[in-house]
């Protein structure tokens, strides 16, 4: 039996190199072509002791979802990167290589996790936090995650999509795996009210959109055109999305 | 000793807005002085070590006493390095 799922994005919000767009202001995808280096800002709630820590992709992820948590902090969040931090870990290879010692600071934020704890840190987050890596499953993995959590008993959830390009080290073709900026997406969804309503199902296409980090792109220009539906999939499953 | 010990904390923990003369030698380095968490106790023992040539057993020494405050360090590390 075909699962079909309605929810509706509450709120959105998105930090990417070049880009600061919230969806009152949609016109990045006029200027999607605008991608340039730019290191997002530090939030100012964000303690000293925290900020030191914050890598450029965790910046970028602090300001998409800072943005779209309620103030009572009660919304569950899903996190989604496929690679995470993957590029400290690198680093940390490359000085193991050296002969150096490991730094338990950079083993700490290399883990996939790691952003997700800063964040709860910083934002004194006590909900429940789950971070997924999706693999070749691409961003469906992170709304089945938080429609689960909805139909649990939760009024909403907070997705956050993230990825940054990886290092030149890795041999990405002929996998369309890298994002050509870092990106954060954030989404804060439920399954009824005000909002942008969405119907979410499997689709039978044999897909070759690019992995997670491409298809928060996808995702995102879905939002801002007036395109009715998306379908996403990396030659294992597809999914779609429809705007009621 | 005490300034070279604030230095390197400084530079070990990325600590940017903060100088030598601010980090009093006696103040508690970790939770309520500081501000600094485990992660940075486990840095700074490898900055340690690094530097000094000084590795601080947590299993044999009382590392809470040694790690309290730049003066506690230092007396642990004079004492180490005779």
């Amino acid at each position: 039996m075909a699962v079909v799922v309605d929810f509706v994005v509450r709120e959105w919000n998105v930090w990417g190199q070049g880009m600061d767009c919230h969806e009152n202001e949609r016109e990045w995808s006029e200027h999607q072509t605008c991608i340039q280096a730019k290191k997002a800002l530090i939030p100012v709630r964000v303690s000293k002791a925290v900020q030191r820590r914050l890598s450029s992709l965790a910046r970028a992820v602090f300001n998409a979802a800072g943005a779209c948590i309620d103030s009572n902090n009660t919304v569950p969040i899903v996190f989604s990167s496929a690679h995470g931090e993957v590029n400290k870990s690198l680093e940390m290879l490359k000085n193991m290589q050296k002969g150096e010692e490991v730094s338990p600071t950079v083993f700490s934020l290399s883990v996939h996790n790691a952003i997700s704890g800063l964040f709860s840190i910083a934002y004194d987050y006590h909900q429940e936090i789950t971070v997924i890596a999706p693999g070749q499953e691409g961003i469906a993995p992170a709304f089945i995650e938080a429609v689960g959590l909805l139909q649990e008993h939760h009024t909403e959830v907070l997705i956050v999509f993230y990825d940054e390009p990886l290092s030149d080290f890795y041999p990405s073709l002929p996998f369309s795996v890298n994002a050509p900026a870092i990106c954060a997406l954030a989404l804060r969804i439920s399954l009824s009210g005000s909002g942008l309503s969405l119907r979410f199902c499997r689709s039978p296409e044999h897909r070759d959109d690019g992995e997670h980090a491409l298809q928060i792109f996808s995702f995102l220009k879905f939002l801002v055109a007036e395109d009715k539906s998306l379908v996403l999939g990396n030659h294992r499953h597809s999914w779609e999305w429809h705007k009621k | 000793m005490e300034n070279e010990l604030k230095q390197l904390i400084i530079d070990t923990l990325d600590l940017e807005d903060i100088s030598v003369s601010d980090i009093d030698s006696h103040a508690a380095l970790f939770n309520d002085g500081l501000g600094l968490d485990s992660i940075d106790a486990l840095e700074l023992g490898l900055a340690i070590r690094k530097k000094y040539n000084v590795k601080i057993d947590v299993e044999k020494e009382d590392v809470v006493k040694i790690f309290f405050s730049v003066s506690t360090l230092a007396e642990y590390m004079q004492a180490a390095r005779s």
